[in-house]
């Protein structure tokens, strides 16, 4: 038997900002469209018997001597450990794709969002960089406010994310609000040095605006292990655990940071959901020698040009799906593609049955 | 302690139904229904962990 671990006082430098805990999620959708403050995303607070320390940054980890030593000098030990420091946005700097000196828009936090909204209101024509779902997200919040905006990218908008059907459905919606959309293969490169105005398509088309965002994916914030020997030299795809979000004994990983094992090897799953049903399992995992792994249940939601699709299942979804109820060109629609995926658009549907229609035949 | 609902907020994501199943549930119409008036003592802990989990922050626990 592992000694009992003291769960509530284990090191759990989390949260960064002294602010309290925010839905992130919303920072894309109500901070942006001014349907939401600071206040109204704002999570129940944590539990009375876990002490949090806010304001301050795990710089490094011991874990031979089981201490995590923090940016203010203080070192926390620990029994078990929960790495949880999730991830920060990618930058078109980081991948090689920018000019030197390039200062990049980018939207991961709160400041980033009040910032991004601020901006908005000038209605400046806009540059999305990054057809994913935040890419979108972001060209929808930016059309409300009134913007006039171009999304550039390497793929199809959302189609590596969704599958050809889904994307169809959203690109068109965003068109209709007048969203114009390129991509190219080779990629884009960010021009010239300061806050970015000018992009190249590979292709050799130049798009120029008055403000530019980069959406191109995020990375994990992992660098404070570089010296705790739990960090592999290939680190790009964040942590790689088990199946219980194990790390090495005593330490787990859950999150936006963490690798999930599945079919096609470990791979991130950067979503809220993902995030939760980890966490649960790298709880448990610390405290339980006989934790059960996790089976991931994919839940997945967007909302943009007045579309609200809930997925449960696998995404992205090849092929056509057959049509549940409702009609996808006209209003709310549930979709299912037979044991893999139930999608709903616009249409309010309890999740259990999302999650039956996903399994069944 | 209770369980209140922002109508205008809620999603029906129904991660708190994952959470804390005996306390709210989403019915056929995909709204969210509170079961209990008063949160029983020994729950408490399971509503603040639904509350906690909803995206949107649509749930508030207080008096
Ligand atoms: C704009 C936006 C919109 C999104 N929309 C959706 C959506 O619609 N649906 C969906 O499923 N998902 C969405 N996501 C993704 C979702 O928000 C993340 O998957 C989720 O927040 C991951 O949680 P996490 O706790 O793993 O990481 P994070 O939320 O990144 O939290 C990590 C925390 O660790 C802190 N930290 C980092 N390094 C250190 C350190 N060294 N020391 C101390 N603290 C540290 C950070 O400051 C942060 O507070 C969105 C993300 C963004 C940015
Ligand atoms: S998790 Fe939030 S949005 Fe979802 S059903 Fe519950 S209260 Fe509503």
């Amino acid at each position: 038997m592992p000694a009992a671990p003291r769960p509530h006082r284990a090191a759990h430098p989390r949260r960064r900002g002294a602010a309290r805990a925010y839905s992130r999620p919303a920072l894309s959708k109500g901070i942006l469209t001014g349907a939401d403050d600071a206040s109204t995303i704002r999570l129940a607070p944590l539990p009375a018997d876990v002490a949090q320390r806010t304001g301050v940054a795990a710089v490094s980890l011991d874990h031979g001597r089981r201490e995590v030593l923090l940016d203010d000098g203080e070192r926390v030990g620990y029994d078990g450990l929960v790495l949880a420091t999730g991830a920060r946005a990618a930058t078109l700097t980081d991948i090689g794709s920018a000019d030197p000196g390039a200062v990049e828009t980018v939207l991961r936090d709160l400041d980033d969002a009040r910032a991004l909204a601020g901006r908005l209101v000038t209605r400046p024509r806009v540059l999305v960089v990054g057809g994913g779902v935040l890419g979108t997200e972001v060209a929808s919040a930016c059309v409300a406010a009134g913007c006039e905006v171009t999304v550039v990218g390497r793929d199809a908008p959302l189609l590596p994310q969704l599958g050809a059907h889904l994307a169809d459905v959203v690109v068109a919606a965003a068109r209709r609000h007048g969203v114009r959309f390129a991509h190219h293969e080779g990629g884009v490169r960010l021009r010239g040095a300061g806050p970015a105005t000018t992009v190249d398509l590979a292709d050799g088309r130049r798009f120029e605006a008055d403000l530019v965002i980069t959406a191109i994916g995020c990375r994990p914030n992992v660098e404070w292990l570089a010296g705790s020997g739990l960090l592999p030299a290939r680190h790009r795809g964040g942590l790689a655990v088990d199946d219980r979000c194990r790390l090495v004994p005593g330490v787990v990983a859950a999150g936006d940071v963490a690798a999930f094992p599945g079919p096609t090897g470990h791979r991130r799953s950067p979503l809220w959901t993902s995030a939760i049903e980890q966490a649960g399992t790298a709880a448990a995992a610390l405290l339980r020698a006989d934790a059960a792994p996790l089976v991931p249940r994919p839940y997945f939601w967007t909302e943009q040009f007045g579309l609200a699709l809930k997925a449960c299942g696998a995404l992205p979804v090849a092929g056509p799906p057959a049509v549940v109820d409702g009609d996808p060109d006209v209003g709310g629609a549930l979709l299912r593609w037979p044991e893999t995926t139930a999608v709903s658009i616009n249409q309010r549907v309890p999740i259990a049955r999302l999650r039956a229609l996903a399994l069944a035949g | 302690m209770k369980i209140t609902v922002d109508r205008d907020r809620c999603e029906g994501y129904g991660l708190c139904e994952e959470r804390a199943p005996r306390l709210v549930h989403l019915d056929d119409d995909g709204e969210l229904v509170v079961d209990v008036d008063e949160i029983p003592a020994e729950r408490v802990a399971e509503a603040q962990d639904a509350a906690r989990v909803c995206p949107v922050a649509a749930l508030r626990i207080g008096a």
